[in-house]
């Protein structure tokens, strides 16, 4: 036989190969330095037609979800959740879907600059020997002090880095903040697992194992926490895979949320009443089973049927509903914690649980040992804004976050910013912090970067999530990691001492040097090149046996809890309570497809809609697509109306997500941000009492026809 | 070489009560509406995004939707489940004999209705013809710029305006399954192959595969007594089955 | 030399009593010399004002249809209305509108010659003018409909590379095919009879004209031997050409007869269409013989009670439509199909309800209304108003079912309302072109055919009977 391939060997060893390339390919220590090669001279991981496929973190949110990129001939092409992720165990939600519009967005920040003045589109480009100049002045000039980070929600390398530094600068610890932690009430359902159960950590609801689950205002199926993960214990829930019978429940909340759409039972109780509600059903089981629960002792069962608008009769048959159900849950969350008395709520609505046998644990810490890493609550991102604006802020780093949009506008922090005399962003988008930034030098896209990740919650296994690059940097970019260790290392002394590190790889792998002592990960490695490829190629590191913390309730079930009336500020006639696009989440306006993506329980696409109930709409002669003028003391925007029919008619509802006044052509001018009207009044636990603002509408007489994928026509029976 | 000039047959070769080979079931009960599978499916088969005034318009390109109806009025409110629609594959598809240049036509192969995009010629009849309203039509080049081509899927063509379109099952994924198992001498596991819907699903609530193998997980699920087809009273023989109900 | 209507056998009897009848065209005869010079001269005297109409039309089509048109080739169809669910919009009403005006040509042509019908002889060449003019209408309404009109040659079926014919089994092709048939046997359906006339322009003129008609009129010279064969080939077309008629409306009703959508799926779709086409042909026809009454020397030839009687046809049909759209209805709607219960309750109620209304106004009110009046039926401009008044009922019609019915299907989260875009524009570009050809038409040949004209007067006689004048008609051969 000759020694020529024919035709048809070669078609089948491109078969094989497609094989071979099917299983993951992980990047070893030598991908560390990918560049761009002609077709001819390919990476050896990569074949002509065939796709390669990455193991990375999803960066869209905090969750840490696993993912795999598929990509062909150095292009991302799809993302895919891996797996054997704890977090994800292969699935993925629409925002992580998106990713790749972010990675290839027309409008991302492409070289380091410098803007002529804050808020204008002049601007000079630098290279980036100057802009690690620049970094390395800003910190060795200023007193360390007066400098600030802050970053992203994520408790990533990053977030390590940047602690390593401060802490060799001495200066202040990073500040990390995320309007999805504002919204979720991180702050507050720490700080109640605190006083209910002396115990730090964030609980973990373990759903799957419950039958009867009861929900306030949690919204796990949507952003709240890690949605992917509890979207599938959700599924386990309703499957009755752990319980035999098809899980019920029970969602509690003035607005029928996506999560609620998929409750058997919607209760629609007044605003703020929620901890009364949960204090009425624990007094119930606690009479009925000749129990004493100092919490729920003191509360008048009929007086809180009357201030929430359940009946007597219905809180019985729910308290019932709970007695009877084998392993009943109670989970508190999102817009319920955010009044003025979230924190009691939180409380009196974990407490519910010590009389159910709950399955709640509270989640495993990181692999490294160290403790939860709570994002800054609004008090303390107000402290901040109270420091730059007394001038205590000489230099401000801003990674991952986006404070002007985010922060309730009442809380100033564009105007502090004013006083911060160099504000440095390290943003991927040109969004409205790095437009207010004197300096911009941008970040790798998340999927061109290197990375490990906690997970705050999200599996009952410790668990690192790592990132690596998926594909070469599109654009002139540079990982902030390194950006700060070339900075720290032209300053010298004792800060170049402290981070000995070449680059960020060599400070990922220092730091998880420690791991390779473990020895109950679902991989080991005698040496950290080995484990970093393993590392990378698994997407991350797990141990294999679950280490939740089991709760102690004794201190429940004699602590006095007094939950006070929500305060409600402003004069309108209805509550405003926004709310987090299920879709969008804060950050995702940017991305054309997630925008086409409709929402789930409107179905609107591109635009910003106030939830208003049919009959109110009514009383005020107001139709679908009408524009309001949505007024609260703190300011008025207009916006068009959708009548929702499951909406409290006390309430109105706005999307958050929209509404930016830059961050890319898809996002820019749309819609509107409930942030510029919210009185930024929080909890007990810090945390912005977001659904506490009042507001009352005005008629514009205009008219904006909202997008919207579903009928009018068909969809009221109306024609 | 003799030619012969052939006129594909439109209609699959089984009847009413059996199946065909490729199936879907999505369970209600389960569906939370959270639109992962719409993504997922605009990123896997370069679907265009179409822009506000043209979305709000019904010119969305989505190959997968998801429906849900209010029932009642306040507070008696009840939204129905969601329900994924995407292309059901009919085996007696309406779709297929109504196009006059066969671009809407049955692969004989897989047994699902398929979409030859360089044929079509866009009389949209096949979309008037469709039942389940899942066929979208490119009414324009829409805008996708630069660089967001990077993110094309190479194995799924990039469709110019006026061509319809629709679900294909991911047949790029099926195909390329099979030509690893034939590679491999060997049949196709069951899910082996996962359409991007599927794929990305959180609550699962999404099951592929053979329908022709009793055995397949998809095939039990598909004769569980809450199994029900869409608008099966047309003997449109769809391959999705929904699971209503708890 | 002179050419004229073959001779007949009898000598022509005169009747000079009994004014009543000189009323009529055929008992009205005049010198045929001066009936022939005034057809001539009808031709040949313009105003600057028909030319400026004529010019402002040419401006219309050139931009409304070549330029808009032109337009959303580039842009893509997005530019029209259509949307889901209503993939299908003006375009289709527009090439069944226009497909129904096209019908009237060879209704009032073919049948009536069929059937010896005699008031039919001055308006026939104007029917047969609208089919071929309308068809063009309609062929451009369909291709502007078209995803991708570059590749509609695809739909022929033509041996090629890729041995793919069309699918037969669609009614597109079917549509394809039987419009093809129509226009092209229309097109010679309308040249047969214009030979005779074209021959008698070739006699009277010179110049470019003279060399024009000379090719047009193949020789023609009126000879015993060429009249013959020129009857027989009119009686065979005529025949020949009135299936193809019927089978053209009933294939395109087959369009939305044979899908699967509520309120579509119809088994009287077919006659229902084509009395529809009808009702809107004969309505059309009476409109244009109101502006060629309006040409020189055209009152001779067009009179009361010419729109007398296409008046009564068109109250017949009328009738009949009104039948069979009722007939339509209550099968629709005693079948309960809850579909077609919705479509129903929107085509009545609906935002677009004041259409559905309007169309039986047009089409069943007004005429039954006025049209058993004779003096209505005499008066042109008020027979015109009625014509226009039907042709928008019947239009109206055409957009109940297609863009109104694809409005609501079995898939309540899809619907949603249909907006005509620039199918508004190119809509009356194609209204601009059929108006133009008929002027530029005018130019050219006789709108009137004047043999048929002489040759009636020919047969026409009156005899007496006693002691009154009876009106008889002699036998041709």
């Amino acid at each position: 036989m000759s020694q020529e391939i024919s035709r048809r060997d070669f078609l089948k060893l491109g078969g094989l190969g497609a094989v071979a390339t099917m299983v993951l390919t992980g990047c070893g220590t030598a991908a560390r330095y990918v560049r761009r090669t002609p077709y001819t001279k390919m990476p050896e991981y990569t074949f002509t037609g065939q796709s390669t496929y990455f193991a990375t973190t999803c960066r869209e949110c905090p969750a840490a979800c696993g993912l795999i990129v598929r990509t062909f001939q150095g292009r991302a092409i799809k993302v895919e959740g891996n797996p054997n992720h704890p977090v994800n165990a292969g699935k993925t939600c629409a925002r992580g879907q998106a990713t790749l519009h972010g990675l290839y967005n027309p409008d991302r920040i492409q070289g380091p600059f410098k803007r002529s003045a804050r808020g204008s589109e002049q601007i000079t480009p630098l290279d980036w020997n100057a802009a690690i100049q620049v970094v390395a002045q800003a910190l060795r000039e200023t007193s360390p002090q007066g400098i600030a980070f802050l970053l992203g929600m994520a408790p990533d390398h990053l977030f390590d880095l940047v602690s390593d530094l401060a802490r060799a600068l001495g200066a202040p610890a990073p500040i990390r903040f995320g309007a999805l932690g504002m919204f979720e009430a991180r702050a507050t359902l720490r700080k109640a697992t605190q006083n209910v159960l002396g115990q730090d950590g964030l609980p973990w609801f373990d759903l799957g194992a419950a039958n009867v689950v009861f929900s306030f205002g949690a919204n796990f199926l949507e952003t709240w926490l890690s949605p992917v993960a509890y979207t599938r214990l959700f599924s386990q829930m309703r499957r009755g895979e752990r319980n035999e019978k098809r899980g019920y429940f029970v969602q509690f909340e003035p607005r029928m949320s996506q999560t609620a759409s998929k409750a058997d039972e919607w209760i629609p109780l007044r605003p703020g009443t929620e901890g009364w509600v949960a204090q009425a059903l624990g007094k119930l089981i606690a009479d009925a089973r000749g129990l004493q629960v100092a919490a729920f002792s003191g509360v008048n069962v009929e007086e809180v049927a009357q201030n929430s608008g359940i009946e007597v009769a219905e809180l019985q048959r729910l308290a019932d509903l709970l007695m009877k159900a084998r392993r009943a849950l109670v989970i508190p969350g999102g817009a319920a914690l955010a009044h003025t008395n979230g924190l009691e709520n939180a409380e009196a609505i974990l407490t519910l649980n010590a009389l159910l046998d709950a399955p709640i644990t509270l989640s495993p810490l990181s692999p490294f040992g160290d403790a939860y890493h709570q994002p800054a609550s609004l008090q303390e991102m107000a402290a901040l804004i109270e420091r730059m604006r007394r001038g205590e802020v000489q230099a401000l780093f801003i990674h991952g976050a986006n404070p002007v949009f985010e922060l309730p506008a009442a809380l100033g922090f564009a105007e502090a910013l004013q006083k911060v005399p160099l504000v440095i962003s390290f943003a991927t988008f040109p969004d409205e912090t790095a437009l207010q930034a004197d300096y911009v030098f941008p970040d790798h896209h998340g999927l061109e970067s290197w990375g490990y990740q906690r997970l705050a919650t999200g599996s009952a296994f410790p668990t690192l999530s790592s990132s690596q690059p998926v594909v070469v940097p599109f654009y002139n970019t540079q990982a902030t990691a390194d950006v700060l260790l070339a900075a720290a290392a032209q300053i010298g002394g004792a800060v170049a001492q402290a981070l000995p590190y070449t680059d960020e790889v060599a400070y990922i792998q220092a730091r998880l040097s420690p791991l390779l002592e473990q020895k109950n990960g679902f991989f080991g490695a005698p040496e950290i090149n080995t484990f970093f490829a393993y590392f990378q190629q698994y997407g991350g590191w797990w141990k294999t046996t679950e280490e939740t913390v089991k709760p102690s309730w004794e201190n429940a079930f004699n602590r006095r809890l007094q939950v006070k009336a929500a305060e409600f500020a402003g004069e309108g006639e209805f509550h405003l309570l926004p709310f987090i696009s299920p879709v969008l989440g804060e950050a995702g306006a940017n991305k054309p497809w997630l925008q086409e993506v409709p929402d789930p329980t409107t179905t609107v696409m591109w635009n910003s809609w106030i939830e208003i109930n049919p009959q109110t709409a009514e009383e005020l002669g107001l139709q679908d697509d009408d524009v309001v003028r949505v007024v609260s003391d703190q300011g008025s925007f207009e916006v068009s109306v959708y009548r929702y029919p499951a909406i409290r008619p006390d309430v109105v509802a706005i999307v958050f997500g929209q509404g930016h006044t830059a961050y890319g052509r898809y996002a820019q001018g749309r819609g509107v941000n409930p942030g510029q009207i919210l009185k930024p009044v929080t909890n007990a636990a810090g945390d912005l009492a977001f659904a506490a603002t009042r507001v009352r509408l005005e008629k514009t007489g205009k008219k904006r026809a909202i997008s919207r994928l579903e009928s009018i026509l068909g969809v009221y029976g109306e024609h | 070489m003799e030619k012969t000039l052939t006129i594909p047959e439109y209609k699959a070769d089984w009847a009413e009560g059996e199946n065909g080979k490729w199936g879907m079931v999505i369970d209600m009960d389960l569906c939370t509406g959270c639109q992962a599978c719409v993504a997922a499916c605009a990123m896997e088969n370069n679907i265009s995004f179409v822009g506000e005034e043209d979305a709000g318009y019904g010119r969305t390109m989505h190959w997968i939707r998801i429906e849900r109806f209010w029932e009642g009025t306040y507070p008696e409110i009840r939204m129905t489940p969601y329900q994924p629609i995407l292309c059901q594959q009919c085996g007696h598809a309406p779709c297929e004999p109504v196009c006059p240049v066969f671009a809407s036509v049955h692969s004989q192969a897989e047994q699902i209705n398929l979409q030859v995009y360089n044929r079509c010629v866009g009389t949209r009849y096949c979309a008037n013809n469709c039942p389940y309203q899942v066929r979208v039509f490119n009414w324009r080049d829409w805008p996708r710029p630069a660089p967001l081509e990077n993110q094309l899927n190479p194995s799924v063509t990039v469709r110019r305006r006026g061509i319809m379109e629709k679900c294909t099952f991911c047949i790029q994924r099926i195909r390329q399954a099979e030509d690893v198992a034939k590679s491999e001498g060997r049949e196709i596991r069951d899910g082996e192959v996962v359409p991007a819907c599927a794929q990305a699903c959180p609550a699962d609530a999404i099951v592929f595969g053979r329908l022709d193998d009793p055995e397949s997980r998809v095939s039990q699920l598909a004769n569980s007594p809450r199994g029900k087809k869409l608008l099966e009273e047309l003997g449109t023989l769809p391959q999705v089955t929904y699971l209503l109900g708890g | 030399m002179a050419v004229a209507a073959k001779p007949l056998p009898h000598a022509h009897t005169h009747a000079t009593e009994g004014p009543d009848h000189r009323e009529s065209l055929m008992f009205d005869p005049r010198p045929r010399g001066l009936m022939n010079a005034w057809a001539m001269e009808a031709m040949h005297e313009t105003s600057w004002k028909f030319w400026a109409v004529a010019a402002f039309l040419a401006l219309i089509v050139l931009v409304f249809l070549v330029g808009a048109w032109a337009w959303m080739i580039m842009e893509g169809l997005g530019l029209a209305g259509v949307n889901r669910p209503a993939f299908w919009g003006v375009f289709l009403v527009n090439t069944v509108f226009w497909i129904g005006i096209s019908h009237a040509g060879t209704f009032i042509s073919a049948i009536l010659r069929v059937l010896k019908v005699e008031f039919r002889r001055p308006f026939t060449r104007a029917a047969e003018l609208m089919t071929a003019f309308g068809l063009i209408q309609a062929g451009f309404s369909i291709l502007m409909h078209m995803g991708r009109v570059w590749l509609s040659y695809w739909l022929l079926p033509y041996p090629n590379q890729r041995q793919l014919w069309p699918n037969f089994h669609s009614p597109l092709t079917w549509d394809f095919l039987a419009i093809t048939t129509y226009l092209l046997s229309s097109l010679m359906y309308l040249y047969l009879p214009l030979i005779p006339d074209l021959a008698m322009a070739r006699d009277r003129s010179s110049g470019w004209r003279k060399r024009l008609y000379r090719i047009l009129a193949l020789g023609f010279r009126g000879t015993e031997e060429e009249w013959e064969h020129l009857r027989k080939a009119m009686t065979i077309f005529a025949f020949a050409i009135i299936p193809v008629m019927f089978s053209v409306h009933t294939i395109v009703s087959w369009d939305f007869a044979m899908a699967t959508r509520p309120g579509w799926s119809s088994t009287i779709f077919g006659p229902y269409f084509v009395i529809g086409a009808l009702h809107s042909g004969m309505a059309a026809v009476v409109v244009v013989l109101f502006f060629v009454r309006r040409m020189k020397h055209m009152t001779y030839f067009v009179r009361p009670e010419h729109f007398d009687a296409l008046g009564k046809l068109m109250l017949v049909i009328s009738m009949a439509w009104a039948y069979f759209f009722f007939n339509d209805y209550i099968v629709q709607w005693y079948g309960g199909d809850k579909w077609t219960r919705m479509l129903l309750e929107y085509h009545e109620n609906g935002p677009l309800g004041w259409m559905w209304m309007l169309m039986l106004i047009c089409n069943v009110a007004v005429p039954w209304l006025l049209l058993w009046n004779r003096r209505v039926r005499r008066t042109p401009w008020l027979m015109a108003i009625i014509g226009i008044l039907i042709n928008v009922g019947m239009w109206l019609e055409r957009y109940v079912i297609v863009p109104i019915s694809l409005t609501i299907n079995r898939m309540p989260f899809t619907w949603r309302q249909y907006v005509p875009g620039i199918e508004i524009p190119l809509g009356i570009g194609t209204l601009a072109l059929f108006i133009l050809l008929y002027m530029l038409a005018s130019r050219l040949i006789p709108l009137v055919p004047i043999w048929e004209v002489q040759e009636g007067q020919m047969v026409h006689s009156l005899e007496r009977v006693g002691k009154t004048y009876v009106p008889v008609v002699k036998e041709l051969e």
